[in-house]
């Protein structure tokens, strides 16, 4: 039901797209005449009045959005087919992140309010607000009339006026010809609309100039609404605003349609902070409902059924809260957009939002308006409040030390400027991607990629990604889609339908329907907007964890690109080498044909990667490096741990550093061999030599009894009847008082607890079967030299 | 005079009670050198914190060591240092070892971290993603997650989508959270999946049981009462000076050792403690040596044996004649051939207790439910009297119940000897 008007939408063509036409007219009779089709307001999502904030924002700022947006590209999974909206935007929030780190002062924070009195008006959130689109937007039109004129005699008056439905002019009941007595029930169209409606030419009368509402402005562009999101008071003083934008129906991609009402807005899900500055007065979005019931007599009463969204072109019906939560079929097609209608809009007068007070309104709403922060299908709100209230002292001043530098450049997260080691890969993946999308039927393919873990799989892959993206913003390749899955984050197999279909629709189906949809897409070549002709490229990590009993889903994936045209383009990462053989044999014949294995690393490669990212750093000895590399190299040649264990060394080395006094601060500080030999001691070592050591005594006899009884009947398994035998020989042969079965066993269940000693559970009691968890030589080792049981080594 | 005295006394055993009831105050005699884990812990969180990088730690090390009374003392300290920069999340394997269920209780506890609303109904898809989106948006404020997964191998069962989310969202360069599993198998980073253990960053602090001299330490630091409080001055003096004596005193040291011999970690030396200060005598307010080796008898009691003390002549009976019957090499018997090993001993020594077969029924299952004796198969299909039984105690401890208990008849000892 919610999804037939936008589909009807969507198919009709677009008008809007050609012309930047001229400047609103001033002649009130071509303005009324004129149907508005173009898209003039579209500039708007390219610079949004929020450039008075971004220019605050220096160059360095520009530097880290730079590096945002890269690795926004990595981690959204949706990217090419709008890149800079979804960068504006980053880069709005990157800007206020600095903003705030960069100016705050330390005592200050910001103030988040629920309501404002700004400039003689009272703004809280969950407001509508015409917003002024240009500075100079108080010049051209100087007066701004609340209250509409007549349209002949041109006073206000107090005499009940009428709206014409077609034009939306307003005519006194007494001035009209003939005049009317009261309202008139259901559509009214006023004479001069009937005239120009049957062809002729009407001229409207001419009188003064007639002086544009808010209104008109707002429908011919020149003025934008919005919803106040949020509300707060910088450091500097000035009030700001975070608003959801309005757009009318001619500013979406599918232009004005016949069915759209006059006053009918769109709600994006677009949003921006701005100054309060901006904001010109009061105006009512409502919903159909609320619309029809409404008292308001004014002119700034507007309809609000849909919401837009910007990036996929999609309209959802905005469903209301209650219906969403009684019934949740139904919510999975009409997402839940009214999320302002929450606890926050009841208000008292400039409430901050102080932590005690916030929570109790947070409690205190009603069920029925709170809408929980995790459940916002996927979207997640309210966050921003998270910020911190002073800029911590490290982040703002701190001179890195060299072992600091190093450890930060080592860390996992960090990305490094360039990979090293995998240029034959990634050109492998770089040839494959482009010759499955730059064929002009571009047929689909599939490519799996192996590797133990550590080996760069999903980095070269994004990486390739990276670079071909910045060649399509340079236009030398085709555009495409890209959707990133991860196995082992879905809830079931079976999600990931559901998951590659929103990623390109950005609708939120069942995953059954979303397999229907996608089997009509890839299949049956069924495309249903004009994007869904670019290629698709799958990226799925861990393919195996998408294995079910009968195998369908990888099935599934893998059948869609041997369709004629799918343009689907699958790659799939995964740990095992012969997971093609593992499956069925008509799953492996899709997907075993193409296969990039990723070996792992030997130590010159190794040693590379992190000298690599230590460049200019002085803080390892060369040798240590070798060392890490090697020992790695040799265990499992896994990047991560050769990283990971650099930064422990260097870890261990800034703790000695830092707590020794004798050492001199400032100067130089090497990690040597001896912290990576610590490191790896640590990463790679069980440590149950050390427990065993500092076991109780009892303990180490119980564990020497183990070997004893090992080594004279050659059966690893023993029972704790015969065990407690020998313990009982040991003690007695020693001088030692045998502690008595009961603590003996209990002994027993802590060696078990920590698994030296595996064992069954301490009620079978002398049937209790035990085993060493480790060799019996290293039992003979850790109790070798134990002072107070000189004894034990005899019967070892 | 005895009244204040009497007074003063409870006073002292309520301070010394709460002294061992509160980690706190116990661990902290151990924090100030630099190799203990208090200092270690604290140093690579408080780095993590403060250089905005991602760690993720294994406390390991068997029960009763104090890996998570170190580690809320290392939790406590930060958040004083660091207020607003860090906020904790603590999981249980116990509680929350389903991945789902899990997940959603991060979202919860984020959610009141930080005073948003949270929803039963989320899925386990938009938990995930909110919890992604919190870290990032934590990352950006400066703000560390620290995720404290108590039974950390619990965690480690299944697919262990939980830890690999967690780790996987650790990545990047945006979060910045320390997820620290706490752990008494020792092997628990071996459970972890290879994907997963590449994603760990194997930090591994391990907890061992403190030596005697430690324990001697703690003693004093415990029991030694602060001359600077409520309590009258010379009543503290007084029982100072006892304590100093009894402690220097080679029986309790005899009696500690002892006590350390079987288990020798700090949760038992503070059970022994508490035990310990429950037996004074308010009467004189000061601890003897006697309350010391009271506390050790509570401490080791012997579970079985109690058990073998208060059972039934018949029951010993039945218990004696299972025993014969193993000495016979009979490897598996039941009700029935128990009732005819007791129907021959009955004759053939003509003593005085002879019981009806379903009194002996009866006292059988007693011995079933105390589990001293257990069926050998898994069967329940069968009534009692045919399903074979086994004997959970073993013989030498049969012979020393059989001594301890005053209503055992001789002949009975007698046919135990045999």
């Amino acid at each position: 039901m919610a999804e037939t008007t936008p589909k009807k939408l969507k198919q009709t063509p677009l008008k809007s797209q050609q012309s930047p036409k001229t400047p609103f007219p001033q002649t009130p009779s071509q303005q009324t005449l004129t149907p508005v089709t173009e898209r003039r307001r579209s500039s708007r999502f390219i610079s949004p009045p929020t450039t008075l904030k971004t220019s605050k924002t220096s160059k360095t700022t520009l530097e880290k959005t730079n590096l945002k947006k890269n690795l926004d590209s990595s981690f959204s999974a949706f990217s090419p087919l709008s890149p800079d909206r979804t960068d504006t935007k980053k880069r709005k929030h990157a800007s206020s992140v600095k903003a705030k780190t960069a100016k705050v002062p330390k005592a200050k924070k910001r103030v988040y309010y629920k309501k404002v009195s700004y400039d003689g008006g009272e703004f809280a959130i969950g407001d509508d607000v015409y917003v002024k689109r240009r500075e100079d937007e108080a010049n051209s039109d100087n007066e701004d009339p609340e209250v509409e004129e007549c349209r002949i005699c041109f006073k206000v008056g107090r005499n009940v006026m009428v709206e014409c439905d077609e034009c939306l002019g307003g005519f006194h009941l007494k001035c009209l010809k003939p005049p009317l007595r009261a309202v008139p029930d259901g559509e009214w169209i006023c004479g001069y609309c009937e005239g120009r409606k049957a062809g002729k030419e009407v001229a409207l009368p001419n009188g003064k100039k007639w002086r544009r509402t808010a209104k008109e402005k707002l429908l011919s562009s020149d003025l934008w609404a919005v919803r106040i999101e949020s509300l707060w008071k910088e450091i500097d003083g000035s009030f700001w605003f975070r608003g959801r934008w309005y757009i009318i129906p001619e500013e979406t991609a599918a232009g004005r349609q016949p069915h759209n009402l006059k006053r009918e807005l769109y709600r994006t899900n677009d949003i921006a902070d701005n100054e309060m500055e901006t904001v010109l007065r009061h105006c009512y979005v409502m919903t159909p409902n609320e619309y029809a019931k409404a008292v308001n007599e004014g002119d700034d009463v507007f309809l609000c059924e849909y919401e837009y969204d910007v990036k996929y072109h999609s309209f959802k019906r905005i469903a209301e809260i209650d219906n969403n939560e009684e019934d949740d079929g139904e919510a999975e097609h009409d997402e839940d957009w009214s999320c302002n209608e929450d606890s926050e809009s009841e208000s008292d007068d400039d409430i901050e939002y102080e932590k005690e007070d916030k929570l109790k309104l947070v409690q205190g709403s009603t069920p029925a308006h709170a809408v929980a922060a995790n459940s916002r299908m996927g979207r997640t709100f309210g966050l921003q409040k998270i910020g911190v209230k002073k800029i911590p002292e490290h982040v703002r001043s701190h001179k890195q030390t060299e072992l600091e530098k190093a450890k930060a450049t080592l860390l996992l997260a960090t990305l490094p400027k360039s990979l090293p080691c995998r240029t034959k890969e990634m050109e492998e993946i770089t040839a494959f991607i482009k010759g499955a999308i730059c064929d002009d039927q571009c047929l689909g393919r599939c490519l799996y990629i192996h590797g133990v873990p550590g080996t760069g799989k999903t980095m070269s892959v994004l990486s390739v990604m990276r670079t071909l993206r910045s060649e399509v913003d340079a236009g030398i390749t085709k555009p495409y889609s890209f959707v990133e899955i991860n196995g082992l984050k879905l809830a079931t197999p079976e999600n990931i339908y559901r998951v590659i279909y929103e990623a390109l629709t950005g609708h939120r189906v069942s995953w059954k329907k979303a397999l229907n949809l996608l089997n009509d897409r890839f299949s049956n070549g069924i495309k249903s907007s004009k994007h869904d002709d670019r290629p698709c490229i799958l990226l799925i990590d861990e393919l195996d964890l998408l294995v079910t009993r009968s195998q369908s889903v990888l099935y599934n994936i893998l059948d869609w690109p041997t369709k004629p045209d799918s343009k689907l383009i699958v790659i799939g990462i995964a740990n095992t080498m012969d997971l093609p053989e593992k499956l069925l044999p008509r799953i492996s014949s899709r997907m075993g044909i193409q296969r990039l294995c990723f070996a792992p690393y030997n130590y010159m490669q190794l040693q590379e990667i992190i000298g690599c990212r230590l460049k200019g750093i002085d803080a390892f000895e060369k040798q240590a490096i070798e060392f890490a590399s090697r020992k790695v190299a040799a265990v499992s040649g896994d990047a991560r741990r050769a990283l990971e264990i650099c930064r422990r060394a260097a870890e261990l080395m800034d703790y000695r550093v830092k707590n020794s006094t004798s050492l001199p601060k400032t100067g130089k500080a090497l990690v040597g061999m001896s912290e990576v030999e610590a490191a790896i001691q640590e990463m790679f070592q069980a440590p149950h030599i050390q427990v065993m050591r500092s076991c109780s005594k009892l303990g180490k006899v119980f564990l020497a009894a183990m070997v004893h009884e090992l080594y004279k009947t050659g059966m690893s398994e023993t029972t704790f009847e015969k065990l407690a035998q020998t313990v009982s020989c040991l003690c007695t042969s020693n001088g030692i008082t045998f502690p008595g079965w009961d603590t003996l066993l209990r002994i027993g269940c802590k060696l078990g607890e920590s698994r030296i000693v595996l064992c069954e559970s301490g009620a079978s009691h002398r049937l209790q079967k035990l085993q060493l968890n480790f060799p019996s030589d290293d039992v003979s080792f850790a109790l070798k030299d134990s002072k107070d049981l000189p004894w034990l080594t005899k019967y070892m | 005079m005895s009244l204040k005295k009497a007074v003063a006394a409870e006073e002292a055993v309520v301070l010394l009670r709460t002294r061992i009831c509160n980690p706190n105050f116990i661990f902290s005699l151990f924090n100030d050198s630099s190799d203990s884990n208090y200092s270690k812990l604290k140093f690579i969180v408080s780095s993590s914190v403060t250089e905005a990088c991602n760690n993720s730690i294994l406390l390991l090390g068997p029960r009763g060591c104090g890996k998570i009374a170190v580690l809320d003392l290392v939790l406590e300290d930060l958040l004083k240092e660091y207020p607003e920069m860090i906020s904790v999340i603590k999981l249980n394997g116990l509680l929350h070892c389903d991945d789902n269920c899990a997940i959603k209780e991060i979202a919860r506890q984020l959610c009141i971290e930080h005073e948003l609303m949270f929803s039963k109904m989320a899925s386990f898809d938009d938990n995930s993603q909110f919890m992604i989106d919190m870290l990032r948006e934590c990352g950006l404020a400066h703000k560390t997650v620290i995720f404290v997964l108590d039974e950390f191998d619990l965690f480690a069962q299944g697919k262990q989508r939980l830890l690999y989310s967690l780790l996987d969202a650790m990545q990047s360069v945006s979060s910045q959270a320390v997820v620290i599993g706490v752990s008494c198998r020792l092997d628990a980073d071996q459970l972890l999946e290879k994907r997963v253990r590449s994603r760990f960053s194997h930090r591994k602090l391990l907890f061992l049981p403190p030596q005697k001299e430690d324990l001697q330490r703690l003693a004093k630091y415990i029991l030694l009462l602060p001359t600077d409080s409520s309590l009258p001055p010379d009543y503290v003096l007084e029982f100072n000076s006892r304590i100093s004596n009894i402690l220097a005193d080679k029986r309790l040291i005899e009696v500690i050792d002892k006590l350390s011999d079987s288990d020798s970690t700090f949760s038992n030396f503070l059970r022994f403690l508490f035990s310990a200060v429950s037996y004074i005598d308010l009467k004189t307010g000061l601890m003897t040596l006697d309350n010391f080796k009271s506390a050790l008898s509570t401490i080791h009691r012997q579970p079985k044996l109690d058990c073998l003390k208060d059972c039934s002549i018949l029951e010993l009976y039945i218990m004696v004649c299972m025993k014969r019957l193993e000495v016979k090499e009979q490897e598996s018997y039941n009700f029935n051939s128990v009732m005819k090993e007791y129907k021959t001993i009955h004759d053939s020594f003509q003593t005085s207790d002879n019981y009806s077969r379903s009194v002996c029924l009866r006292a059988f299952e007693h011995l079933l439910e105390r589990q001293l004796i257990e069926f050998a198969d898994r069967g329940h299909n069968q009534s009692i009297e045919f399903r074979s039984v086994k004997l959970l105690i073993a013989p030498s401890e049969l012979h020393q119940g059989l001594k301890s208990n005053r209503s055992c008849p001789a002949i009975l000892q007698k046919l135990m000897e045999s």
